[in-house]
């Protein structure tokens, strides 16, 4: 069994602090096909902050930090895996070549009428009930007018005062390196509305590139509640976000791709004051890690100004975060609200929710990753394992199948927290793509128990297991793996090993006891790795300590 | 949609926005009329992008004042006990299947962009939203 366990995805260029790999004694993360590089916050986190100065605040500004709390409210845009479009039926493709995923319709040609997909109901109602919400059996969509080169209707289909659910809350457990802790977060709001094309700014300035693919692509806006406080908090409220709506198979979830964006509200007072400070809007994090640091640099700016007396310095506007730089700058000033002029959305009827409707699909979702956390906590894992198995819900399904199986807790939890990540790390897999099956897994793991095979002799087999497939009875066999439990036998080539080396003989009974590992080493040889440990050490002992 | 139109939807939804403040959303509340305050026409004009000179504005303002006063006889009637509907129709829905579909003439749709340079529709530079 592996002792070491380590973490981190090895396909980006973080391999230049293996060290920061090494020290930390966790398990490996994986992630499902789709997505090519999942990890939770805290991982991105680790990897980020080494290139990063470890202190990020002075000892002033640390001081400062605890008269005062940081309000923090996430909004977060969630683009729906269906098919085909909010509005019409173009599908979308990542990755298409510009406008090549287009019609009338999303081009806002006029003319043109949008239809609603039924498949981002069933999507809205799936979220809104994994988040506790409470659903509007009736809402409607509005119109959200401005102008902007990327939106060609000059509006935005979307849901204002009326959204699809609202009131509910989420719950998730901060990581173990960080102090740990349960958290849950109100969330204010989910609603409907579409997605709009990308705009690019050419190099030198004088114009800019439209691509409507992406307009017209449903989303699902989640608006927290401000009860988060920390950039720790906020990255892991987006971690678990990314988890539930992977769980539920509703989006991709890739920050990356843009499938998943958040922008971030953050305002700071003193502690006792009632009223909330002012709001300053933060966007640009592309990144879980750059959204936790994005936010404690803000929290730090505004504490700063707030403890020199020059809060009035703080205004409402929305700031970027510079990743190379790492610290916001002012993107442009809000002057008053935006007006968006919304109106009902004339040419979409109601959105109507049956009972039976919901009831259908209440009745549908799988197992959600906190009650999953709450049932391997139950099982007597530890929270460091329950956070790895339950973060890739087709890792979960692989170790729940696991121990259905009969297999033992614990060691089905390290066989795949080490050995099998360690293996679908290298070869960049998901768990989904290797050849071990949980029956397998289940068998290897009672065959170790039972005495069968060694731990050592498991772990080849586990190899060959995971890239050929296989039965675990049919290579024992096959490579005549069962281990040696007769005294006698093992006796027999103690006794071979000891004559054979009469020079190592007479340096061990002359004091150099650590010979007994070579003595070992050498028993172990000639048995080809199936002498019982423990039996091989106990009459090795006796022999050696026997004669003379 | 003609800029005329969209200018009278402008209207009809600052009346709505001045029961529904624009940028925060807040639960509807009937059961009190509010006094219809007239729009700050040259801002108005501004967000819908329709240039009008000051004699232009000049003009307008006391026609759309009419015209939200017209609609504004509304608040005569009682709505205590009315159960506000969310839409003006009473048709079910109208959904669609997730089936893709290509549309099959982009090149025309794209032939008539003004300024189209493969594969990019060519805009001015704008970098704000204001």
């Amino acid at each position: 069994m592996a002792s070491v366990l380590f973490r981190g995805i090895q396909t980006r260029p973080f391999l230049l602090y293996p060290s920061a790999l090494l020290s930390r004694k966790n398990g490996v993360l994986f992630c499902t096909t789709k997505c090519s590089q999942s990890q939770t916050a805290t991982q991105e986190n680790q990897q980020t902050q080494m290139k990063v100065s470890p202190r990020t605040h002075t000892k002033k500004v640390e001081k400062i930090l605890h008269d005062y709390e940081a309000i923090i409210g996430i909004e977060t845009h969630v683009q729906l895996d269906t098919l085909t479009k909010a509005f019409c039926s173009c599908a979308y493709l990542y990755g298409s070549q510009p406008n090549t995923n287009v019609c009338p319709i999303c081009m806002g040609l006029p003319g043109t009428l949008p239809v609603l997909n039924s498949k981002v109901i069933e999507f809205a109602v799936k979220v809104g009930l994994a988040l506790n919400c409470n659903l509007s059996m009736n809402s409607k969509f509005d119109r959200k007018q401005y102008f902007y080169p990327d939106l060609p209707k000059g509006y935005q289909i979307s849901q204002f005062d009326i959204p699809i659910a609202t009131g509910g809350f989420i719950e998730l457990d901060l990581p173990t390196e960080y102090g740990g802790g349960h958290r849950k977060f109100g969330i204010t709001r989910v609603h409907m509305e579409e997605d709009a094309g990308k705009l690019l700014h050419s190099g030198n300035g004088s114009y800019s590139q439209v691509d409507l693919n992406r307009a017209g692509v449903p989303l699902l806006e989640i608006v927290s509640e401000p009860d988060i406080r920390s950039g720790l908090e906020a990255a892991e409220y987006a971690a678990e976000i990314q988890r539930l709506v992977r769980y539920l198979g509703v989006s991709n979830g890739n920050m990356q791709e843009g499938s998943l964006r958040c922008d971030v509200n953050v305002s700071v007072r003193p502690i006792g004051q009632l009223e909330y400070g002012t709001k300053v809007e933060i966007k640009n994090m592309n990144s879980f890690s750059a959204m936790n640091r994005a936010i404690d640099f803000e929290i730090s700016r505004q504490v700063d100004l707030y403890s020199k007396g020059e809060d009035n310095q703080i205004i409402q506007e929305t700031r970027l975060w510079e990743e190379g730089a790492q610290r916001t700058v002012t993107m442009r000033k809000k002057e008053g609200l935006a007006d968006y002029r919304y109106f009902p959305e004339p040419d979409l009827p109601e959105v109507v929710l049956s009972e039976e409707y919901v009831d259908n699909i209440r009745a549908s979702l799988l197992e959600l990753p906190e009650v999953k956390r709450r049932r391997y906590e139950r099982m007597g894992l530890s929270m460091q394992d329950v956070l790895f198995l339950t973060n890739d819900m087709n890792v979960a399904d692989f170790f729940d199948a696991t121990i259905e199986r009969g297999a033992e807790v614990k060691m089905a939890a390290n066989w795949i927290m080490s050995d099998i990540a360690a293996y679908l790390n290298n070869e960049k897999l998901s768990i989904n793509e290797i050849k071990l099956t949980p029956q397998e897994l289940a068998e290897l793991i009672s065959s170790i128990k039972g005495g069968t095979i060694s731990g050592k002799i498991g772990k080849e087999i586990l190899f060959e297991l995971i890239s050929n497939g296989g039965t675990v009875k049919a290579l024992i066999e096959e490579k005549d793996l069962v281990q040696i439990v007769d005294p006698a036998e093992i006796e027999k080539m103690v006794d071979k090993v000891l004559i054979e080396n009469p020079k190592q003989l007479q340096q061990y009974r002359g004091g150099k006891t650590k010979l007994q590992g070579f003595f070992a080493g050498q028993v172990m040889k000639l048995s080809k790795g199936k002498a019982n440990p423990g039996l091989l050490n106990k009459i090795l002992l006796e022999k050696l300590n026997a004669k003379g | 949609m003609s800029t005329r139109a969209s200018f009278v939807m402008g209207v009809s939804s600052l009346l709505q926005s001045r029961c529904l403040w624009s940028s925060q959303w807040r639960a509807r509340n009937y059961s009190v009329p509010s006094a219809l305050l007239p729009p700050d026409l040259p801002l108005l004009a501004e967000t819908a992008r329709i240039s009008l000179i000051p004699k232009e504005a000049e003009e307008f303002a006391p026609k759309i004042r009419q015209v939200i006063d017209w609609f504004g006889q509304l608040q005569a009637v009682d709505l205590q006990s009315i159960e506000p509907a969310l839409r003006a129709d009473t048709e079910g829905d109208n959904l669609r299947n997730d089936v893709p579909e290509t549309f099959e003439n982009r090149e025309a749709m794209l032939a008539a962009v003004p300024s189209f340079e493969e594969p990019y529709i060519k805009v001015p530079k704008v970098l704000n939203k204001e």
